[in-house]
């Protein structure tokens, strides 16, 4: 067998299954290549794209539809049905297209020979490692596997595999919850991770829990439901954020306690003290005596009435919810702080309606000591033979852990990394895995919710890639030690053919129909976790509350998390994720010092300084970055950069935050402990400047991101935006685009717009819709998915460092990041606005009348168009934009920067754009195009509200985007649009009228600026 | 220097006394170069490789070479096309405006100011070509009959722009061609072999005949009639490539007539520049004397004053707005990131012309042409402000940048003065620098009996 799937099945499969996807009905079918077509296949029609439902890789496990044109994948978006992500995709799941076409990738197996690796064919690779392990076996030493996050059934073939070889398994993630589990467990009992339903809380407090950062788009849309307003109802939840770092998702809080790393505990046991009072009894009554709001503000630093308050507001609030630290703010007393936090939230009652026990995600629970163990364990020469597989502990792990030099003793070491990584680059033998978008599998990202993974297309021809399964069950039988199997796919399939064998449509009518959903038992779906209020155990382990020890002589708390953009490191190496702004520090490419201002005026460090950071473990020279979202004592540095061996992106860009942490397992639950450290900051007296695409936080009082205060909405005169009363009819003018007669009143036009102005250059009125959005910055997370999403669907090329650091960013869309009332001086809110700035595509555009060429004008429906053939390249446009979106072509980017087969992502219906030439937002135009053709040629209708979604509000989970026909009164759009919080972006300084409608963030306190 | 007070003399030196004697000391100008005109002419010819080889390197690599950016989409090349443009406004003002309105002292630099033009609209022509991304698309501005019945966009500023200096420069050029026939016809007398013929073919046949007179008469007041209105528009338009955006610090309403004066200012002090090393280089100190130095050191003066009002209206004006991105353009101005350029001009234009309220500096050509070359910098300056901090601090300030100028911005903005002194040095060789025929008319009309050196010494 030279091939682990048989190709024929596997298409009968896949052609079937589409068969079943009544979306487009069409896919791909039995051809060995895909293009050219000499015969052409029935199933596919150029030009028609083919949708596949399938699972992302990560842990998370969202469902996706994959969008396919002529057999390649083109574009992830999300996949609606699915019970958690319904819909959203993040920023690394949009980014999954560039690590599928990485040209980086092995093009087949790879067999060291002395310092170089030989490509092999996938036999002899096969019948090495058999004979490896088979030579192992008889030198009675055993087989260690280093495992990533892996679906159930690959899980289960690994454990079955190792079986036969005498193997032992650990898993390891850079990131994980390990410590939240744990709590669970001496709390409940129950050694499962809970599950909070941010959703239904109406006061949500985060205890260094970056829950947005970490890539979930269900806790991002939960954030964005529970937190925006609900102008009918006059109701909005109350977020506050307890850490020393404003992340992505403490930027979104409405107030920010900086207490000190590592008083979480103290602070969330005090809080339930105060509010449990006196005549709490149970397991926790003696440890809640011992603390006071007095003793959580000497250990936070944040002052007693503060505290007080807050804890009398949450236990107020009807369903109120305390989230302990997650990966972000994991230090060497995180179980104790996680489990403060289940105290906190039993004792205010939040168990049973917002924490649900029981029902969290059961993966990315494993602990770091697991890991540590396993590397003593190489150390002493047990080991024979090694694979390492989703996972990259040669990177990710400090050095501390000793993990290079135990993992270089190995003999024999064999990964299945699809691309070379610093593990990879160890190894004997690479077998190169398939990217999960060629491979079967399935996810259960929770108890209940078990998804199908599918290949949505050939595998990528340029390499000769396996998938690990088809590998491990080729070795197997080899050995000897055959598991039942002869292919993955068949191995996956079987459980559930015995399941349904007597289901009487037939297992095939079956598992189409899990194909086309993209799950696995339909019924099982829901929340998951108990509604029940267990009860509070008595913790089966010593506990203290206390602060948490730090190591080294420094003066600073080193802060690391996870990038929001390359979590641990395995997303570097994505051009995409690189130059994507990252959501707080707006940085590209390479890494930053997070410091406050004050720190750094006292230390005479300027931004764009780099600086040595020292701890006891290493030192890294890194760039400063002035912010006011961190604690003075403290400095953060993000994971995931300074690759040494990671493609030709990763490698080189930023430094590893692992140089500089110790390898602490957290002593209760194992994890990794990554607030560990004290560090010393001296500058190096060099500069450099910083690839950001910040110009200015400071919005300077312009009409730009304002917000209006909680308790005055409802109070506007007329109901309506304030905007509006001032210039009578602009508003209903605006609606429409473009400049339009001003209806006289007793003969005398009302002022403005101009009364001449009906001779504009758009006055002939159009019947047919005018398209527009509305983006409600009280839902905007920041996240940035929708950013990805736009690069993907548009062919927005990447530039690279340099260019950015220029200031030559090609993105269509920018989240643009203002602070306003910053004063991190003492405990208060830092009021951050979010604003998704894209083409507004005005009515009255500026950047059209200037354009000698016409390249730019306005289409009958109100798009601002752009011609690329058409334009020259005077650049006048772009000076002329207030908003300044439009983005130039200042070289060949889309020919030079993207090597075969990266060039295989682009989207065939969005050209691609020459040198020399301005582009930008176009609403999406070809997918306004399709859904117009799509309903007048297949139903001869109109196009109906909701049925055209760009691709911005596609992936945005938390539902802040909507576009629709603003002439329609009844669209969703215009619907929203009634809300009083409708205003636009400068319009009132300068009378663009754009199409792009915003709605103010909400603020609990008073706006003070920018409103 | 010995100055002539009589009306007619007033304007040359008493040693030059015959009308052969302009002939002969402006047509020796044509003849063997000294070797300064080939350093000079190697130097330039060495820029203008410079020049074109930057460009190219631009076209082949695209426009990424520059140091532009977003939001400055203008930079240097803008800026220096506005500046060329400017340069080339005074020598049809010389030319044209001061030969309607009789200023005698013109005589002796119109020539070399109108050649000035000529080449300097050839060199700010070359900028919009060299700062757009599809320099092979750029005809696509010209409006020309085509299949698909395109046509430019005739609400755009940049057409206008098109149609400006394209109408500039083939009015000045002809009208710089008109002025020279007659010249061209002396030099073809003396001329031999290849030279001969070129100057039979330029100067169309030129006998000096009554009626040519007449007829020359006639057409060169039409065109100077024609040219006049000219100096005034084309910098209006130019102006307005700026005035008709939003952007602030450009958005403004005084910027035509502003512009106008600026052009005129940059383009005198650019004559004074010019002409200082040519009196020099080819000894025409009997031709061009203080007075005419005082002449354009005073129109400096004045142009500088309404230059310096209209710095000064636009800071008021900022501030009166009572808008913040109108203040702050501004403030940004004097304080930002670019406060260096901004004071450069200031300083430049504004406070170094204050020393030409002296007499004593108006009649001292070094100290003139340390002024002018003052004036050059200040002018260019100006641009680079109103371009560069204008567009770097704009509407929103989450995508304010910095712009930086690079090597190749650079070379081609150098280059462009070594394309403009090649053209100009070959002008001074190959046609007669100084009008021959309009010298001739304010000379003494030739009398039978020769006034002596003690009766000229008296005359003083």
């Amino acid at each position: 067998m030279t091939d682990g799937i048989k190709r024929r099945d596997f298409l009968k499969v896949l052609g079937a299954s589409s068969a079943g996807a009544t979306m487009t009905g069409c896919g791909p079918s039995e051809v060995e290549k895909l293009l050219p077509y000499v015969v052409q296949p029935e199933e596919i029609t150029p030009g028609v794209a083919t949708w596949y439902a399938t699972t992302c890789g990560c842990a998370h496990g969202c469902g996706l539809w994959v969008r396919t044109r002529e057999g390649r994948a083109v574009k992830i978006e999300g996949n609606p049905d699915h019970p958690i992500s319904q819909g959203g995709v993040c920023l690394q799941g949009h980014a999954s297209l560039q690590h599928l076409y990485n040209p980086d990738r092995f093009a087949g197996p790879m067999i060291r020979e002395g310092d170089r690796f030989r490509q092999g064919s996938w036999d002899e690779a096969e019948r090495l490692l058999a004979a490896k392990i088979g030579q192992n076996t008889a030198a009675g030493r055993d087989v260690m596997f280093i495992g990533g996050h892996m679906g159930p059934a690959m899980s289960r073939l690994v454990d079955e595999f190792l079986e036969g070889v005498n193997g032992s398994r650990v898993e390891y993630h850079a990131v994980s919850d390990a410590p939240l589990r744990e709590a669970t467990r001496l709390a409940y009992g129950v050694n499962e991770l809970p599950r909070y339903d941010i959703e239904a809380s109406d006061f949500l407090l985060s205890f260094s829990n970056d829950f947005v950062d970490d890539g979930s788009v269900a806790d991002d849309r939960g954030l964005s439901r529970m937190h925006s307003v609900d102008e009918g109802e006059h109701s909005k939840g109350t977020f506050a954020y307890l850490g020393p770092r404003l992340s992505t998702t403490g930027l979104n809080a409405d107030e920010w306690l900086p207490i000190k790393s590592g008083s979480e505990a103290v602070v969330a046991l005090a809080m339930a003290a105060h509010i449990a009072g006196s005549d709490h009894s149970g397991p926790y009554a003696n440890l809640l005596q011992a603390y006071s709001i007095g003793d959580a503000a000497a250990a936070s630093g944040i002052d007693e009435d503060s505290l007080r308050d807050l804890a009398d507001r949450f236990s107020a609030a009807e369903r109120p919810l305390a989230m302990g630290p997650g990966v972000g703010g994991h230090h060497r007393n995180s179980t104790a702080a996680n489990l403060a936090a289940l105290v906190l939230n039993h004792v205010a009652g939040a168990v049973g309606t917002t924490v649900h026990v029981g029902g969290g995600s059961v993966a990315a629970s494993s602990p770091f000591s697991d890991m540590l163990k396993a590397i003593s364990e190489m150390a002493s020469g047990q080991f024979g033979v090694a694979f390492v597989h989703g996972a990259n502990p040669a990177y990710s792990l400090p050095e501390g852990s000793g993990f290079s030099e135990a993992f270089d003793q190995i003999p024999f070491k064999v990964s299945f990394a699809s691309a070379m990584d610093e593990t990879a680059a160890m190894a004997d033998l690479i077998m190169p895995d398939r990217h999960f978008l060629e491979s079967w599998g399935d996810a259960m990202p929770r108890k209940g919710v078990h998804t199908v993974q599918q290949p949505v297309m050939q595998p990528v021809p340029h390499f000769d890639s396996k998938q690990a399964g088809d590998v491990l069950l080729a070795v197997a039988s080899h050995l000897g030690t055959g598991i039942g199997a002869s292919t993955f796919y068949e191995y996956l399939r079987a459980p559930h053919q015995a399941m349904h064998a007597d289901d009487p449509t037939g297992f095939e009518q079956v598992w189409r129909e899990h194909l086309r959903t993209g799950m696995f038992g339909m019924g099982m779906m829901g929340g998951g976790g108990d509604t029940q209020v267990p009860e509070l155990r008595v913790p089966d382990r010593a506990l203290t509350f206390d602060g948490p020890s730090f190591d080294g002589p420094g003066d600073l708390t080193l802060i690391v998390h996870p990038s929001p953009r390359f979590r641990g490191g395995e997303y570097s190496n994505s051009p995409w994720m690189l130059e994507l702004p990252d959501p707080v520090s707006k940085i590209t490419w390479h890494s930053w010092l997070e410091m406050n201002p004050a720190t750094a005026e006292a230390r005479g460090v300027r931004e764009g300084d780099i600086v040595t950071v020292v701890s006891d473990h290493g030192a890294v020279d890194v760039p400063v970055w002035v912010y006011p979202g961190i604690r003075e004592d403290a400095v953060a540095l993000a994971m995931g950069s300074g690759h040494t061996e990671m493609g030709r992106w990763a490698t080189g860009a930023g430094v590893n935050a692992m140089d500089l942490l110790p390898s602490v397992a957290e002593p209760l639950s194992g994890g990794f402990v990554t607030v560990g450290t004290m560090v010393s900051v001296t500058p190096t007296g060099e500069r450099r400047r910083m690839a950001t695409i910040e110009g200015s936080s400071d919005q300077r009082d312009r009409p730009i991101a304002p917000a209006v205060a909680f308790l005055d909405l409802g109070h506007s005169e007329d109901g309506h935006a304030d905007d509006g009363a001032h210039h009578g009819e602009l508003m209903e003018l605006q609606g429409y685009g473009g400049v339009q007669p001003v209806p006289a009143q007793d003969g005398a036009s009302t002022a403005y717009p101009l009364p001449g102005a009906d001779h504009g250059l758009y006055a002939n009125a159009h019947e047919g819709p005018r398209w527009g959005m509305a983006i409600d910055l009280d839902k905007c997370t920041g996240c940035s998915a929708c950013v990805v999403a736009c690069h993907s669907e548009n062919n927005v090329p990447w530039v690279g460092e340099d260019q950015v650091v220029m200031g030559r960013d090609m993105t269509w869309m920018r989240i643009e990041r203002y602070y306003e009332h910053v004063d991190a001086s003492h405990a208060s809110h830092l009021d951050v606005r979010f604003l998704p700035m894209l083409c507004q595509h005005c009515g009255n555009a500026p950047c059209e009348p200037v354009c000698p060429v016409y390249a730019t004008y306005h289409t009958p429906e109100g798009v601002n168009a752009q011609i690329y053939n058409r334009c020259v390249g005077t650049r006048y446009c772009a000076n002329n934009c207030p908003y300044k979106v439009r983005v130039y072509n200042w070289y060949r980017y889309t020919d030079e920067n993207v090597p075969e087969p990266m060039n295989w992502q682009w989207n065939p219906d969005v050209t691609v754009r020459t040198n020399g030439i301005m582009e930008k937002c176009s609403f999406c135009m070809q997918r306004i195009k399709d859904a117009e053709n799509r309903a007048a040629l297949e139903e001869g209708r109109d196009v109906r509200d909701g049925e055209i979604v760009p691709a911005c509000q596609q992936s945005c989970a938390a539902e802040a985007i909507v576009f629709g026909n603003l002439r329609d009164p009844d669209s969703k759009v215009s619907q929203i649009l009634e809300s009083e919080r409708t205003y636009k972006v400068l319009d009132e300084l300068i009378n663009t009228q754009p199409a792009v409608n915003y709605l103010k963030k909400v603020t609990f306190h008073e706006v003070s600026g920018g409103h | 220097m010995a100055i002539g007070t009589t009306e007619r003399g007033a304007l040359t030196h008493p040693d030059v006394h015959r009308l052969d004697d302009v002939n002969r000391d402006v047509l020796k100008m044509l003849t063997v170069p000294g070797k300064g005109w080939w350093m000079l002419f190697g130097m330039c010819i060495a820029g203008v490789g410079l020049f074109l080889s930057a460009w190219f390197w631009q076209i082949y690599k695209g426009i990424g070479v520059s140091g532009l950016m977003s939001p400055v989409g203008w930079g240097v090349y803008i800026t220096t096309f506005v500046f060329w443009v400017g340069i080339a406004h005074s020598g049809t003002l010389i030319s044209a405006i001061l030969f309607l309105f009789r200023a005698p002292w013109r005589q002796s630099i119109y020539r070399a100011a109108e050649a000035m033009t000529v080449f300097a609209v050839m060199t700010a022509g070359l900028f919009p070509l060299i700062h757009v991304g599809r320099v092979w698309h750029a005809y696509w501005l010209i409006p020309y009959p085509n299949s698909r019945f395109l046509w430019p966009n005739f609400k755009s500023p940049l057409v206008w722009d098109v149609f400006a200096v394209t109408t500039y420069f083939t009015v000045s050029a002809v009208f710089f061609y008109l002025g020279t026939i007659p010249d061209v016809a002396a030099a073809r007398d003396r001329a031999t072999g290849l030279r001969r013929k070129l100057y039979s073919v330029i100067s169309l046949g030129w006998q000096g005949t009554d009626r040519q007179w007449h007829h020359f008469g006639k057409a060169y007041i039409f065109l100077a009639a024609l040219a006049t209105p000219l100096v005034l528009s084309v910098h209006s338009v130019v102006s307005w490539d700026f005035a008709m955006s939003i952007v602030p610090g450009w958005h403004a309403t005084i910027f035509a007539p502003y512009f106008v004066a600026g052009a005129i200012f940059s383009g005198v002090a650019m004559v004074i520049t010019l002409v200082v090393p040519l009196r020099k280089i080819f000894g025409l100190e009997a031709y061009l004397t203080t007075k005419h130095f005082d002449a354009m050191a005073k129109l400096c003066l004045f142009t500088s004053l309404i230059v310096l009002y209209a710095y000064l209206s636009e800071f008021f004006l900022a501030w009166y707005s009572g808008e913040d991105p109108e203040r702050h353009a501004f403030w940004n101005r004097l304080f930002g990131t670019y406060w260096w350029a901004t004071w450069t001009m200031l300083v430049c234009n504004g406070f170094v012309p204050i020393m030409l309220w002296f007499k004593r500096i108006r009649h001292s050509i070094p100290a003139l042409f340390v002024i002018s070359i003052f004036i050059n910098i200040g002018m260019w300056f100006e641009r680079y402000v109103i371009v560069v901090t204008s567009l770097h601090n704009e509407y929103e300030p989450f995508a304010w940048g910095i712009y930086r100028p690079s090597v190749i911005e650079m070379s081609i903005m150098v280059g462009s003065f070594f394309w403009f002194g090649f053209w100009f040095l070959l002008f001074t060789r190959l046609l007669p620098p100084i009008a021959i025929q309009e010298l001739k008319e304010v000379l003494p009309p030739p009398m039978r009996k020769k006034r002596s050196p003690e009766v000229a010494e008296a005359h003083q």
